[in-house]
């Protein structure tokens, strides 16, 4: 269609843009790799020996848990360079000042205070290279009482308020449950992307950089949005989704012959349900007239509905549901979110060959940008780039070679 | 110290929730985001929930919660699309705009003769996102879905609850969310790109594929291995004990993760070394999550016995991430977020008074750090700064608008309903506290609240 894309060559937005990544984990890599994917030449410094310990998290090609292996580590470093950078060595450090010294960002998740340990102070990075936009993300906080708390993904969590509102709207006292995969990890990442590109268009025009603290858990906390208004305008506290408290659509997963569909009657009602269901007499029923009457009657609307839904399987039922205008949708797995025909039309999945794990498929662009699109290499193997990069330093071989055994890098 | 976005402008057409996040976002960075309304179309479902003590008010469209929250920072104007008129003024403010945003059906802007490229031939470098269930294009683009669709067709729902459950939708839209977060980080990349080149392009955001992208590990299991994975409630593939306990007190939870050996023998010493501790199939990871079931009974007989924020303490001080599980209460009074001004006390003016609301960019931008937003919009609050002050239209002009049925003051709306506290109190899904204004006074003063007669109780 027309609007897909722009005139002539593809551009790379970030092209020519010198980021150093000192993180690892999920957050930062993952703010990192949408700049190395949209086009910044992105340098990850790992530890020599073991590396990001995410290329000690599975899943491994073929189960085997190598860490030039790990799917996680690839999806989340695609378009990267890496080297090996020992910084708790003074000479490491000097090495890593020349390297800073050369970049327009500095993304690390260091705990607080750690950076200063390493004598990289915020003072000592600006004398250095007062344009530097250092990105520092960690779970709680460059300040305040829980800074030096120890936290994984389930920890904020917990404590940014979302896992209390994730219960099923009809066991809203049921033991809280963790969102799939790492969701408080993803969000930080994104919210860390976005402020560094927000900090580098201030630059573009003031000429400064600046230091950008990001916490995982107002990162996550930040994702109720409207929901945390509810204690302060009403007092109120609320275990299950949304939908359930303001007697608007109902929506849950309800099982059908062959899974799982998404039941989101719409903000309007949902008339057109004793259509889907076949049971024209029921049109003037409350229940589907009217959202508050399913509230108040939650077991007979399922009562009305479980019957047919066993009987038709998800993508017949969602055909024939959004062809009444009724949002009703499958809940897909994994697997079948590879062989849906929208995200194959969309070319959504992207591949890559890696020297160790072979071909490799994996999630693509999260957004389809016309002029500069999203555009993924594969990920680096550890110290991959060591030759490159401290050669462009001016490092000769040699020099590389002794640093390495001197355990530098 | 102004925004980060400074002078950057945003004309806003989405509604609901994850457009409204994209742009509370720019708003919270300084831009100046336009949001469109019209009479016939309010963005009704953010605006009509969530009242100040449950009360609608005379105009309960300007006093919903859940809009005050997305749309903070914004300015509101009403402009009927529907009309040749509302058009042709659209247009001469996308002139003077560098993004706009629209999440309508795919189809409705072409249709409008509005698409990207009849904008283009008005502004030339203008950036255009438009944000969807399922994108742009394909077969399937037309489906219609909320937050619901968007997770459940990513594999994020099947992926979330219990094993011996249902597949579980987020408790707080949070599909919803990621498509916002992503429709703006996507418009950064764009900004920078404008920046550097002088070029501006569409943008197509799939929510779907959004959230897809942040399940990359587990994706990736079935690239690389053909594994399918499904919901595996709290349990985490290498770590153990990973999950939530119950504390002492009603609906009292903690989380706890430990991550290595050193991190398992701190939190039996914490425990005080029980002798369960001591038994050889806990020794190591595997036999740990071997025997999780058994496990998980043994920590939470410790974990029952305790608050959960004493239960997050004792741990904590051992070096062990334990996460109290905080309630929406718990959160707006949390010292932690209090001291960072994580809550920003915005004055909602008139129905309302002040109350706190929660960044979208919670990050600190040392030094850099601009005002707390300003309050969210009343419905056409500023049809007179853009059609007067920035078009230069005249006041008869302007006043001629409303009766030509193309901008107006008071949208068409349903009666405003109130929360059915009886229902939500009855079955469970949530519990209200009497005394909230109360508690949120001690933290954020006194003046909190609304300021009319009737409510100084």
């Amino acid at each position: 269609m027309a609007t897909r894309t722009g005139d002539g060559k593809p551009g790379r937005a970030f092209s020519g843009l010198r980021v150093v990544d000192c993180t690892g984990g999920i957050a930062g890599p993952y703010c990192t790799k949408l700049l190395a994917d949209f086009g910044a030449g992105v340098i990850k410094v790992e530890r020599p020996g073991e590396g990001d310990p995410t290329r000690g998290i599975g899943p491994f090609a073929a189960d085997d848990p190598d860490k030039e292996k790990s799917g996680a580590f690839f999806y989340l470093n695609t378009s990267k360079k890496s080297i090996t950078l020992n910084l708790e060595k003074e000479k490491g450090v000097r090495l890593f000042k020349e390297l800073v010294k050369e970049a327009d960002v500095l993304v690390e998740n260091f705990r607080p205070g750690a950076m200063d340990g390493l004598g990289l102070s915020t003072d000592v990075l600006e004398g250095l290279n007062p344009g530097l936009v250092v990105t520092s993300v960690s779970y709680f906080g460059q300040t305040g009482p829980y800074r030096d708390y120890c936290a994984t993904n389930l920890t904020v969590s917990a404590l940014g308020g979302v896992m209390s509102t994730m219960r099923p709207a009809t066991r809203p006292l049921e033991r809280p449950v963790v969102a799939g995969g790492f969701q408080a990890e993803y969000a930080t990442g994104v919210l860390s992307f976005i402020t560094t590109v927000a900090a580098l268009i201030n630059r573009g025009g003031t000429g400064r950089g600046g230091r950008i603290d990001v916490s995982a858990m107002e990162c996550i906390a930040s994702t109720l949005t409207g929901h945390l208004a509810e204690y302060p305008y009403l007092g109120l506290s609320r275990r299950t989704n949304p939908f359930a408290i303001h007697g608007y659509p109902i929506g849950y997963s309800v099982p059908c012959q062959d899974g799982w569909i998404s039941l989101t009657p719409g903000i309007g009602g949902a008339p057109n349900i004793p259509l889907l269901i076949e049971r024209p007499e029921l049109m003037d029923d409350p229940l589907f007239t009217q959202p508050r009457a399913r509230m108040a009657a939650p077991d007979r609307f399922d009562g009305v509905m479980a019957p047919w839904l066993k009987d038709h399987d998800k993508w017949e039922i969602t055909g024939k549901a959004q062809e009444l205008r009724l949002a009703f949708t499958p809940v897909l797995s994994p697997g079948e979110l590879l062989e849906d025909e929208q995200i194959k039309a969309r070319e959504f999945f992207a591949r890559a060959e890696h020297p160790v794990m072979g071909r490799v498929t994996f999630p693509g662009a999260p957004a389809k940008l016309s002029g500069s699109p999203w555009q993924a290499g594969r990920a680096p193997r550890l110290g991959e780039h060591n030759g490159e990069i401290y050669g462009s330093l001016g490092y000769s071989g040699e020099d590389i070679s002794r640093l390495r055994a001197e355990g530098i890098i | 110290m102004t925004g980060l976005l400074d002078g950057i402008r945003v004309l806003d057409l989405t509604m609901v929730y994850a457009g409204p996040v994209c742009t509370r976002i720019l708003a919270d960075l300084g831009a100046e985001v336009i949001k469109v309304e019209s009479v016939p179309r309010a963005d009704v479902f953010t605006r009509a929930n969530v009242y100040p003590e449950n009360e609608p008010g005379e105009k309960p469209w300007d006093n919903g919660g859940f809009f005050h929250t997305l749309n903070a920072g914004k300015r509101g104007i009403s402009l009927n699309l529907g009309t040749e008129k509302g058009r042709e003024l659209f247009v001469r403010i996308v002139g003077i705009s560098d993004v706009v945003i629209e999440n309508f059906s795919p189809r409705v802007m072409d249709n409008w003769g509005l698409g990207y490229e009849e904008l283009k031939k008005i502004k030339p470098d203008i950036i255009m996102a438009s944000i969807s269930g399922l994108g742009n294009y394909g077969p399937l683009r037309d489906y219609y879905m909320y937050v619901p669709g968007m997770e459940g067709m990513s594999g994020l729902t099947d992926n979330t609850g219990y094993p011996d459950g249902e597949p579980l939708l987020s408790g707080h839209a949070y599909g919803d969310w990621v498509t916002g977060a992503t429709a703006a980080a996507a418009l950064m990349t764009a900004l920078y790109y404008r920046m550097v080149t002088g070029q501006g392009q569409y943008v197509d955001i799939s929510g779907r594929e959004a959230v897809a992208c942040h399940l990359g590990e587990i994706i990736m299991d079935y690239t690389l291995n053909g594994r399918d994975r499904t919901r595996a409630g709290n349990r985490h593939i290498s770590m153990a004990p990973h999950g939530c306990y119950r504390c002492q007190g009603e609906d009292s939870w903690v989380t706890i993760a430990v991550e290595n050996e050193e991190q398992w023998r701190q939190f039996c010493r914490a425990i005080g070394s029980p002798a369960w501790t001591q038994d050889a199939r806990f020794a190591d990871a595997p036999g740990r999550r071997k025997n999780q079931d058994d496990l998980d009974r043994r920590v939470e007989e410790w974990t029952g016995q305790r608050g959960h924020i004493e239960v997050m303490r004792i741990l904590q001080e051992a070096g062990v991430p334990a996460g109290a599980v905080l309630n929406m209460k718990e959160v707006n009074l949390n010292p932690h977020l209090v001291e960072r001004g994580f809550f920003q006390v915005i004055d909602h003016g008139e129905g309302t008074g002040r109350r706190p609301i929660a960044r979208l960019v919670p990050a600190r931008f040392g030094g850099m750090d601009g005002l707390p937003p300003g309050r969210a919009p009343r419905f056409g609050q500023d049809n007179e700064y853009v059609f007067g002050s920035l078009l230069g239209l005249s006041a008869e002009e302007i006043e001629a608008l409303a009766r030509e049925n193309v901008a107006g003051s008071r949208p068409a709306f349903p009666p405003g309903r109130p929360c059915r506290t009886d229902l939500v109190a009855e079955q469970g899904a949530g519990w209200f506290d009497p005394d909230y204004l109360g508690e949120l006074r001690k933290v954020y003063g006194d003046d909190l609240g609304r300021t009319d007669p009737k409510q100084m109780k």
